[in-house]
C-alpha cells in the first residue's frame, strides 16, 4: 500500500506542475472571476462524456437515460471507474489533458484539482446555493470560487448499542461530558470491553478527529492561515485522547474488528457514516436487530460533524459546456437526487429531497439528515492531502502518549504552515 | 548441486520443518482467498475469522459472472498481456543478441543506456509516458495499453546476460556455413535460449496481467478495461468493500496465471538458475 501512496504523490505533484504551466489558452487564470459565464437556455444537444466512480458510476447510466429522454438531441456516455486509485486517474487525465466533460469528484480533492486550472467555475445563476446542505456546498468552493456542485453527501453519527446503554442507564449524549459518561457506562455497567471506538491514528484519522475540533470551536484555517495550535484545538485533542488514556477506546483496531466487536457487544459505540447501516444489518443479522441506534454528535460549543461525499465538476477543456452543465443541473434536481438514493442509497445533497419518502420517515435516515444541517468539511485547498497527513500524525502521537496535546498542536501548526495552503 | 549435497539435505528433517513453515506462510493467504471466495461477506469480515466456510455459497462467483461482463474483460486482459509478452520475447531477445554477440560501434553506450533505464523507477516516467500516449492519440485504445510495454530494459538485460554465455564458436560455425545474422538469431541462438525466454515470458505476462494503474488511466471506456480494473470497479466501494466478490474475482484472475506457470515451470526454474536473476 505504501508503494501506491508514493505513486499517488508523484502523479499528483506532476499533474499540478505540468498543468500549472501548460494551461494558458483561454479562460480566466488565477484570481479570475468568481463564477463562470452563463449557460444557454433550451434543450441540451450534442455529446458529452461523464466519468463516475464505483456503484454510483454504474447507476448513473440509468439517470443519463432519463436525461436524454428529456433532451433527445443530447447523448451522454458514462464511464464508471474504480474508487481505488480514482485520484490518480483524475490527476493523470488532467496532466495529459484527456479529461471528460463531466466527472464525479471526491469532496476533499476539490482544492487540489481546482488549482490545476482544469475545472470550469460554476456558472452564475445556474444553481440555487440554498437548495444544498451548506456544508456540502462549501466543499466545492476554492478561494471564493465554486467549482462544480455537491452530488451526494455523507456524515458521521455515533452508532451505539441501545441494549448496553439501557443496562447502563445512559441515554444519547448531549455534550462532551455526557459522551465520556456514555462510553464509561457502556464499558462498566453495559459490559462492553470498550465503551467507544475512535480511530487512534493512521491515514484518515483527521476525519474522526476534526468534528471534535469543530465542536470545541476550533478550525483548521482562519483568514487563510492555519489555526492548528489554538487553545480550542488543544482542548479537542486533549478530549479525543482522553478516551484512550482512560481505557474507554481501544488504541488498536484491526480492520473489520470494529464491526465484529460491535456485533458481539465488545465495542459499545463507534463513529461512522451511513454505509455502516447496511454492514451492521448484514453482519449482525436478526440477533442484532433492534439493539442499536445512531446518535447525533455531542454539542459543546457546536454540534458539528464531518461531511463527505462527492460533487460533480465540468472540465474547462469540454467542447460542449452548455450540455455538460445542463446534465449536472439535471443530476442535482430533486427528482434525480431521489432516484440516485433509490438506486444506490447515496444520500442526496439537495435538502428538498429529504422532505418526503423514506428519507423523511426512516428514523435512522432522519438522524443523518438532521446532522447534515450541521456538518462541515475542511476548507478546500490544494495541499490538503499533505496537511491531513500532518494532522493524522499529530493525533497518533498524542493518542500513543508520545507527545502532549500542547506540543502536538504546536508541531502540527509549524508543519502545516511550512506546507502552506497552496494558494 | 552435486548428488552428495542432495543426499546430505535429504537426511536432515529440520530442512523440511523450515520448508513447511515457508509453505504455510506462502500458501496461507492463497488458501484464505480460495475459501473466502465461497463465504458471504459477513463471514469474511468476522473477527475472530473462520477458516472453513460455515455455509459455502457460490453467490460471489454468480455475481462475478452476472454483474460483470467477465468474458469481455478477460479477453482484454488476455489480449494485452499476450501482446506485451510476445513483444518482449521478440524485441528483448533481438536487442539482447545484438548486445551480447555483435560487434558494432556504440555497443557499450547502448548497453549502459539499457542499464540506466533499468534504474529509473516507473513512477517517475508514469505521467510523461501518459502525456506522450495522449498526444499520439492513443488514449482509450489497445495500442495505448500495449505499445509502451512492448520491450523492457529488464528483458534486454536478461536476454543479453543469458546470450553472453552461449559459445561464440557455434555462431562462428553458422556464419562459416553461410547463414545470415537473422538466420543465426532465429535458428541457432533462439532455440538455445529456452530457459531465458520462459523466464522473461512468465515475468512479463505476470506483470502485465496484474498491472492496474496504467490500464486504469489509459482505458477511458469500460470496453477497454482489463480484469484488475474491472474487478476494482465492482468490488471496491467508497467506504465498503465487497470482499467476497473481490476474492472470487481474484481466484478467476489467478487461475490463468497459474496455468501459464505450471506449463512453463520447468524452464522457469532453469532460467533463474542459469542467469542468477529473478
Amino acid at each position: 500500500m505504501r508503494h501506491w501512496r508514493h505513486a499517488t504523490a508523484v502523479v499528483a505533484a506532476l499533474a499540478l506542475g505540468v498543468t500549472g504551466c501548460g494551461r494558458d489558452d483561454g479562460g480566466p487564470g488565477a484570481g479570475g472571476p468568481s463564477a463562470g459565464g452563463a449557460v444557454a437556455e433550451g434543450k441540451a444537444t450534442g455529446e458529452i462524456t461523464v466519468w463516475a466512480m464505483g456503484a454510483e458510476g454504474e447507476k448513473l447510466k440509468a439517470l443519463a437515460d432519463d436525461f436524454t429522454r428529456e433532451n433527445p438531441a443530447a447523448k451522454v456516455t458514462v464511464t464508471a471507474f474504480p474508487f481505488d486509485a480514482a485520484h490518480d486517474k483524475l490527476a493523470t487525465a488532467i496532466a495529459g489533458r484527456q479529461t471528460p466533460d463531466v466527472s464525479m469528484m471526491g469532496s476533499t480533492w476539490m482544492g487540489e484539482f481546482a488549482k490545476t486550472g482544469a475545472l470550469d467555475p460554476t456558472p452564475a445563476g445556474l444553481f440555487d446555493q440554498a437548495a444544498f446542505f451548506p456544508g456540502a456546498w462549501d466543499t466545492t468552493v476554492v478561494d471564493g470560487t465554486a467549482y462544480g456542485v455537491p452530488w451526494y453527501v455523507e456524515t458521521r453519527l455515533i452508532y451505539h448499542r441501545t441494549d448496553l446503554a439501557a443496562k447502563a442507564g445512559v441515554g444519547k449524549p448531549a455534550n462532551w461530558q455526557e459522551l465520556t459518561a456514555f462510553a464509561r457506562g457502556l464499558k462498566e455497567a453495559g459490559g462492553a470491553k470498550w465503551g467507544i471506538s475512535l480511530q487512534p491514528g493512521g491515514t484518515g484519522a483527521w476525519q474522526s478527529f476534526l468534528p471534535f475540533a469543530w465542536q470545541a470551536g476550533a478550525d483548521v484555517l482562519a483568514d487563510g492561515k492555519f489555526t492548528l495550535d489554538t487553545p480550542q484545538m488543544r482542548t479537542a485533542l486533549e478530549y479525543y485522547a482522553s478516551f484512550f488514556r482512560q481505557g474507554l477506546a481501544p488504541s488498536q483496531v484491526a480492520p473489520g474488528a470494529q464491526e465484529s466487536g460491535f456485533v458481539s457487544g465488545d465495542i459499545g459505540a463507534f463513529v461512522s457514516g451511513p454505509w455502516h447501516m447496511s454492514i451492521l444489518r448484514e453482519q449482525g443479522g436478526a440477533a442484532l436487530e433492534g439493539k442499536w441506534d445512531v446518535a447525533p454528535m455531542p454539542r459543546e460549543k457546536a454540534g458539528t460533524s464531518f461531511i463527505g461525499g462527492a460533487g460533480l465538476v465540468v472540465y474547462r477543456d469540454t467542447d460542449n459546456r452548455d450540455t455538460a452543465w445542463k446534465f449536472v443541473r439535471y443530476l442535482t434536481s430533486p427528482a434525480a437526487q431521489q432516484k440516485l438514493y433509490d438506486l444506490v442509497g447515496s444520500l442526496p445533497a439537495v435538502t428538498a429531497t429529504w422532505q418526503s419518502g423514506k428519507l423523511a420517515d426512516d428514523p435512522l435516515l432522519k438522524a443523518f439528515g438532521a446532522q447534515l444541517a450541521d456538518a462541515k468539511s475542511p476548507p478546500a485547498m490544494a495541499t490538503w492531502e499533505q496537511v491531513a497527513d500532518v494532522i493524522d500524525d499529530g493525533i497518533e502521537r498524542v493518542v500513543r502518549g508520545v507527545t502532549d496535546p500542547a506540543t502536538a498542536t504546536r508541531e502540527m501548526q509549524a508543519k502545516a504552515s511550512a506546507i502552506g495552503t497552496g494558494s | 548441486m552435486t548428488t552428495t549435497a542432495k543426499k546430505r539435505e535429504r537426511g536432515q528433517p529440520w530442512v523440511y520443518v523450515v520448508l513447511a513453515g515457508g509453505l504455510v506462510v506462502l500458501v496461507g493467504p492463497f488458501v484464505w482467498m480460495l475459501l473466502g471466495s465461497v463465504k458471504p461477506d459477513a463471514e469474511i469480515r468476522r473477527v475472530p475469522p473462520t477458516w472453513l466456510p460455515e455455509a459455502p455459497t457460490l453467490d460471489n462467483y454468480r455475481h462475478l459472472f452476472t454483474e460483470l461482463d467477465f468474458p469481455a474483460f478477460f479477453l482484454n486482459s488476455v489480449l494485452v498481456a499476450g501482446a506485451v509478452t510476445v513483444g518482449n520475447l521478440v524485441f528483448c531477445s533481438m536487442l539482447g543478441y545484438a548486445l551480447a554477440k555483435l560487434e558494432f560501434p556504440g555497443r557499450r553506450v547502448v548497453f549502459a543506456l539499457v542499464l540506466g533505464m533499468l534504474m529509473v523507477p516507473g513512477m517517475v516516467t508514469f505521467v510523461p509516458l501518459f502525456m506522450l500516449v495522449s498526444r499520439l492519440g492513443l488514449v482509450d485504445s489497445y495500442a495505448g495499453l500495449i505499445l509502451p510495454w512492448l520491450a523492457s530494459p529488464f528483458g534486454v538485460f536478461l536476454m543479453r546476460q543469458f546470450m553472453t554465455g552461449l559459445p561464440d564458436d557455434l555462431i562462428q560455425a553458422a556464419r562459416v556455413d553461410g547463414a545470415g545474422e537473422l538466420r543465426i538469431f532465429a535458428r541457432v541462438v533462439l532455440p538455445l535460449c529456452g530457459p531465458a525466454l520462459a523466464t522473461l515470458g512468465i515475468l512479463t505476462f505476470l506483470s502485465s496481467w496484474n498491472n492496474f494503474l496504467w490500464p486504469l488511466v489509459v482505458a477511458q471506456s469500460e470496453d477497454r478495461y482489463t480484469l484488475p480494473v474491472a474487478l476494482a470497479l465492482y468490488a471496491i466501494g467508497e467506504n465498503n468493500t465487497r470482499y467476497g466478490l473481490l476474492m472470487a474475482g481474484s481466484v478467476a484472475v489467478i487461475v490463468p496465471v497459474l496455468l501459464v506457470f505450471v506449463a512453463l515451470q520447468r524452464h522457469f526454474v532453469q532460467g533463474i538458475a542459469t542467469t542468477g536473476l529473478k
